[in-house]
Order: C-alpha cells, then structure tokens, then sequence
C-alpha cells in the first residue's frame, strides 16, 4: 500500500504540471489543444539531450519545458495568424515535433541512469540522499511554485483577458483586447507547462523516449475532471488546487490498479472509456431522464454544447 | 464628432443574391447626440452599427471619430473609444466571470493590460459606486458569477461596463428587445440615466416606435441601407406613432412591413 501511495504522489505531481496546462487550455480558454501529445515528450527529448551534452539538470528541465513553450507558440501562430483550425493546428505540431525529436535525441530513446538528476542535484542542496520520499517533497515544492503563480497570474488584468477570451471571445474584443494575443499567450503558458512535466517525467524515469506522450492527454483530462468533480468549487484558486489534487487520485487510481493484478496494456481503454462516461453524463441524463435542466458547464470539456446562458435568476 | 462619409456595404458581392446592406450612408454626430435609429427589416440598422464598431469592413467610405480617420482600424483598436451592447444579454458580459471581474475588464476598455491585481481595492470601491447609480443591488454581488444573473440585470450590468471607462460613444443594438416587458422598462430607464448622467453621445437601435420618440434628441430612419428621414429634438417632438409610419410610407414608397414595431 506505501508502495501505491508513494507511486500516487510522485507520479500525480510530475502529471499535475501537464494537467494544470491542459486545465488552461481546454477549460479556461475553451481550446482543444492537441499539441500536448507532442510536447510532452518533447519536454522530455530536449531534457535527455542537454543531459547528455553535460548540462546542469536544472538548466536541462528548464530547457524541456521552453521546448514546450516553443511548440505551443507554433500552434498558436498557426491558428491565430493563419488562420488554421484550433485541432488541426494542435495535431500538425505534435506531428512535426516528432521528427523534431528523433533530430534532438538522434535515437528514439535516451537513457539518462548514469547522469545525474535533477531531484539529486536539488537534494544534494539540503545534504540530503535522494530517495522517494526527498522526490516527493522536491516535487510537492515546484507544484506548490507553479499554483501560486498560475493562481495570481489568472487574476492579473491579463490573466483575466485570457479567462474572458474562453468565456466571450466577442465581448473582450469589444473591450479593445486583441483575442490572437490572449489564445497566443495561454497556448505558450500551457505547453511550456506540458514540456515541464514531460521534463520531470524523463529525470524521474531515467529516460526519455518518443512515445512516452501516446495518451497522456486523456490521462490529464481525466485528472482535470477528476480534480474538479472531486476538490472543485466555484472559485478559480480551488480548480487549480483540485486539477493538482484529482492527478494525485488519478495515478493512485492507476497504481491501485496495477497493485491489483489489473493488465497494465489495459489502463488507456479504461481511461478513455470512463472519461467518456462522464463526459456524456449531464447529456446521458437529459436523454434517459428527460431534464431540461442539464448542468451547464465552463466552456471546454462537457460534452453539452456549451451554452452560456448560465442559469437565470429572477429579475 | 463622429462623421460617416458615403459608407458603402455589399454582402454576397458578385453573386445573384448581393445586396446592398449600406447605401451611401452620410451622418454626422454632435458630441453628446442621443439617435434612437429605426427602420424595418433589413433596413441596416445593424450593419451601420456593426460598420462604426469595426465588426465589419465597409467597402467603400470613411469613418471619422473626432477627425481621426478609423476605417481600416480593427475592432479591438477601436474600442477603445466605443461601448456597445447587443440585443443578446450572453453576449455582452462573461457568464463564467464574476461581476467584479467583468466590471475590471471593462475598466480597462482599450487600455494595455498588463500584470497588476484586476480587482483590486481600490477599484472594487470603483465598481461598487458606478453599480450603485442603476439600483439593483450589484453592488453587493460583486463576486456573483454573472451567468446567475437575469437578462435584465446582465444588460443592466453591461451598460455599467459599456460606460465606465467614459467611451466616445455607445452603441446599443436593440439592447432590451430579448427582454420581458419589465426588465426592457428597468433597463430604459437605466439607459436613459446614464446616457443623460454621462452625457453619452449615443445611438440606440430600437424596433418600437413609441421608445424612438420618447427617447432621445434626434430619431433617424433606415430603409433599404439608405438614411431615408432625420429629425432633430424639434421636429421629433411633435412627433406621433402615425404620423411617423406615413412618412415612412410618403418618403420610401413601401409599406412599412415590421409588425414588431407597429404593434409595439
């Protein structure tokens, strides 16, 4: 059981940066960005290339998750200045970042045991030996960083114009703000925050390969609405804190499951089948039940149409 | 003021079904003109509304706001000096975003937005004393999301954040029509208060006759994308209901055929 709560953490943690970025995009900004796919494993090729080349494992990590950024900035030109569609310019970065990778990496994999990590280094700082439980805390800390910052960003006058971009494109344009520029900026933040974990995910694992991105977007999906059906409120700070929280849940749910004896090669499936499921539920209900009143949600994930009406009150 | 020079508008131009959505379309606004702009189906209205906020491009004519030429500017650009809200009550705020932070969007109408708190103290008193002047208890709400809130109070709402960074003009395209009786009368008389309290230079888009010469200095009718009477405060205020659909059908030769505004 410690083996699966200790599982649960360090991998939760490490995914609570992807899923926090996906958060962004998807839900925040009502953009489907399928760029992630690709910029996860970037985040990881780029780390396990300066790594090798003898960078320091810090610089290594920042570098993964810039890599990140830049394939999030590629996407975001593409739909804003060029007018692409939003899926389509998500899958022809992820699909070129795949050449970007094997370019980067010269191989398909990189094995990084012998070099030293980013979790030593930063133990080593304390004199302390590195181990699950100095991984954990080392991780807990960045989580902490990045929730502080993301939440005080979100709130900032331009934090606010890329929520109101996802909530009423129209109205914020009427408010001189140029919607390209917001889409632009979430789209950086988001995949820089991809790479990142992509970054951690290779010096945790010790490797780093090309296909180590094939499904981690549903799995952060899942996370993001594990996190907010579970931990989520109403306001921004606790969504934040519950998209970290519900990727915690989700990888102790994965590791519980492998504890149990379940086929590993199964996990994509289920995950795909149950984030289905509740995607469908507020429409499945309307259905079978015959509710009008379905809930009606943020922008991106529900499978509802997105109405933006809200609930009316009385006048 | 603001001075529109042979505004020209073509949709589906170059096809059988092209039509000619603005016509010509010359006016000239005083600082500080309340136009109610009335006109059946497919008159315009909106298009010329729609043409001055930069939503469309206008293929032909000049958009001038106080002598600085706008035509080509994009809409984010210009809205700087222009506030505008839509018949639809979704789409002039954020349902997702809370009152205080649609208001602190509002705020920063045209501005460059960069990384300070967006509600902060010192604007929240900001927010609460321009919620106060409409009556309905906002200001109590501030952290309300605004998809809780009625059509009524959700327009009264961007009326506050179509004025409160004091624009050069408002534009409201029929901005109580999708409202019931009692909220469409609440948010006149909110519209009027803060048009005359601010001494708005304004054009209001209406369907209902009656409110086109109640409201306002001067009423201007549209039809077919053409300015086809103006009146000034003088002669709208002797204006009738009647009176005002014979002229219309003596000036335009149709039969003014928008049930909406002769039952209204």
């Amino acid at each position: 059981m410690e083996s699966v709560v200790t599982s649960a953490l360090q991998q939760g943690l490490i995914f609570a940066f992807m899923a926090l970025g996906v958060f962004l995009t998807f839900e925040l900004l009502g953009f489907p960005d399928l760029t992630v796919e690709g910029t996860f494993p970037l985040g990881a090729a780029v780390t396990a290339r300066a790594i090798i080349d003898g960078a320091n494992p810090l610089l290594a990590v920042l570098m993964g998750a810039l890599a990140g950024g830049l394939a999030g900035a590629a996407t975001g030109l593409m739909h804003t200045r060029l007018k692409v569609n939003n899926i389509l310019a998500g899958i022809l970065t992820a699909s070129a970042i795949y050449t970007v990778m094997l370019r980067t990496m010269g191989r398909p994999n990189i094995p990084l045991l012998a070099n030293e990590n980013i979790y030593g280094r930063i133990s080593g700082w304390f004199n302390l030996t590195e181990n699950s439980f100095s991984i954990i805390i080392i991780l807990a800390l960045i989580t902490l960083l990045v929730r502080f910052l993301l939440g005080w960003f979100l709130n900032t006058d331009l934090g606010l114009a890329i929520r109101a971009t996802g909530s009423n494109e129209r109205m914020i344009r009427s408010l001189g703000v140029n919607t390209d520029n917001t889409k632009l900026l979430a789209l950086i933040i988001s995949n820089f925050l991809v790479g990142l974990s992509g970054a951690l995910a290779c010096q945790f694992q010790g490797f780093a390969d090309v296909g180590m991105g094939i499904g981690v977007l549903v799995a952060a999906i899942a996370s993001v609405i594990a996190g907010e059906t579970i931990f989520g409120g109403n306001s921004l700070g606790r969504l934040l804190t519950g998209v970290i929280l519900g990727s915690i849940v989700y990888r102790g749910l994965l590791a519980l499951g492998l504890r149990l004896g379940l086929p590993a090669e199964d996990f994509k499936l289920i995950t795909a089948v149950l984030v289905l499921l509740v995607l469908c539920l507020p429409s499945l209900k309307t259905t079978i039940f015959w509710q009008k009143d379905s809930i009606a949600k943020q922008p991106g994930l529900s499978a509802q149409p997105s109405d933006k009406t809200g609930r009316e009150g009385d006048a | 003021m603001i001075k529109l020079t042979g505004i020209e508008k073509y949709f589906f131009a170059g096809t059988p079904n092209a039509i000619k959505a603005l016509d010509s379309i010359n006016l000239e606004i005083k600082q500080g003109d309340f136009i109610t702009l009335i006109g059946s189906n497919g008159a315009g209205k909106s298009t010329l509304l729609k043409a001055i906020a930069g939503v469309i491009n206008v293929d032909a004519g000049k958009i001038e706001i106080e002598g600085e030429d706008v035509t080509g500017q994009a809409e984010h650009v210009r809205a700087r000096d222009i506030g505008r809200i839509d018949q639809d009550p979704m789409a002039s705020t954020a349902a997702e975003l809370s009152i205080e932070e649609n208001l602190a969007m509002a705020y920063l109408r045209g501005q460059r937005r960069g990384l300070a708190k967006a509600v902060s103290t010192r604007r929240t008193a900001i927010f609460q004393e321009a919620l106060q002047v409409i009556g309905l208890g906002l200001e109590n709400r501030l952290k309300v999301p605004v998809g809780t809130l009625s059509g009524g109070q959700r327009q009264a709402l961007a009326l506050v954040m179509a004025t409160i960074a004091r624009p050069k003009l408002l534009l409201l395209d029929e901005h109580t029509a999708a409202l019931d009786p009692n909220a469409a009368k609440l948010v006149m008389g909110i519209t009027e208060q803060v048009v005359s309290g601010n001494k708005l230079t304004t054009i209001m888009i209406t369907h209902n006759m009656e409110q086109a010469i109640r409201y306002g200095n001067r009423l201007i009718m549209m039809h077919r994308g053409r300015i086809i009477l103006d009146f000034d405060a003088s002669e709208k205020k002797d204006l009738t209901v009647p009176a005002l659909v014979n002229k219309f059908t003596s000036t335009s030769g149709a039969v003014f055929d928008d049930d909406r505004v002769l039952l209204a």
